[in-house]
């Protein structure tokens, strides 16, 4: 067998298993190493590569070697998960850096951490300024997490007493001009449905490069032809103007008529009314 | 306009309201908002009920105005 043969395939064989290997040993390989899958990723990647070029070695050894160093992590793994003195010791702790507004020196030098590279990292996360932060921890992936002090969050609508409408995930419902049924069928709609929604924002589905469905049953589209403006939806806005309207009738009739009884009844149902507006403005005004 | 025709275009308001608030309920993922918009719509449903009531009272009142 002429080497270059050989090379190609000790290539494909190694590019598969290792494929396979880092399949096996979980996505945790990929975004965050602990020390030990950094360790055993450097060297299962070398291995790798000494075989697949260097022909004369045995392709055998490599093998058990690769085996050896992707079961060990599979086995750490696999006893971390059951163990909490085991994981620290395998993975590290995560070291406060700075606690109630206080940077905490000693933790700093103990992870041979300057005060710039813990600056470097504040500014990675938004904030220049040491004084805003209350919380901050180094993980045992090598990132700061940091828990900002109450008034230098960001302002939420809880914050503000306001009500917001809850929401779900959207859907996609159609992809480069094509109908997904999945996603459709996951919200309880027909692909008539959709056609209907389609011929109400009068496009055709051929147009259509993106479609999505949000949780109160809206379709909004984006085209192909740009040029061609896409009316919002209206129904929700539409709706709550009417209720408005029809509100501020009844009060008008509850003022017009002398006869008490409707009068009564005229501005006992505009309360309700007035209610119901109360409740269901938050989520119709989306 | 006469009241009882602009009692009866306020109704049919309400109604398509109704109408509305019903299809957005069936279409409404969320359980807490579908909750919502259903007492809404059964609110809204009495307050047609009441109206239809007093259009009855308004045609006995003056037939003249009985129909559209």
């Amino acid at each position: 067998m002429p080497e270059w043969l050989q090379v190609v395939l000790r290539s494909l064989l190694f590019l598969t298993g290792l494929f396979a290997t880092t399949k096996l040993l979980g996505k945790r390989q990929l975004s965050q190493l602990s020390f030990f899958e950094y360790v055993t990723g450097i060297t299962i990647g070398s291995i790798g590569g000494e075989l697949v070029t260097g022909v004369e070695k045995n392709i055998m050894h490599g093998l058990l070697g690769l085996a050896i160093f992707a079961g060990i992590p599979f086995l750490v793994g696999f006893i971390s998960l059951k163990n909490k003195a085991f994981r620290d010791f395998m993975e590290g702790r995560g070291v406060v850096f700075i606690k109630n507004g206080k940077i905490m020196e000693e933790n700093l030098k103990k992870e041979r951490y300057t005060i710039d590279e813990l600056l470097e990292l504040l500014r990675k996360k938004d904030v220049f300024q040491v004084s805003d932060v209350e919380f901050a921890v180094l993980e045992a992936a090598g990132d700061l997490s940091i828990l900002l002090k109450k008034e230098n969050q960001p302002l939420t609508p809880k914050d503000l007493n306001l009500q917001v409408a809850s929401i779900k995930e959207p859907q996609t419902v159609i992809m480069d001009g094509k109908i997904l049924d999945e996603p459709l069928s996951t919200i309880n709609q027909s692909r008539n449905w959709l056609n209907t929604e389609l011929d109400k924002l009068g496009v055709t589905i051929e147009n259509v490069f993106l479609g999505q469905v949000d949780s109160y049953g809206q379709l909004t589209v984006d085209l192909f032809d740009d040029k061609i403006e896409v009316p919002p939806p209206t129904e929700m806005p539409l709706l709550l103007a009417t209720m408005k309207k029809c509100q501020a009738d009844l009060e008008l009739f509850a003022l017009g008529t002398e006869k008490e009884e409707a009068k009564d009844m005229y501005s006992k149902n505009s309360e309700k009314l007035q209610k119901v507006i109360d409740k269901v403005e938050h989520i119709l005004k989306g | 306009m006469t009241v009882a025709s602009s009692v009866k275009q306020c109704l049919a308001s309400l109604k398509g309201a109704e109408a509305s608030l019903s299809s957005l309920t069936s279409r409404t993922q969320d359980d807490e908002s579908r909750r919502t918009l259903h007492e809404a719509m059964m609110e809204v449903n009495e307050i047609v009920t009441d109206l239809k009531k007093r259009i009855g009272e308004l045609e006995r009142e003056e037939p003249q105005y009985k129909g559209f």
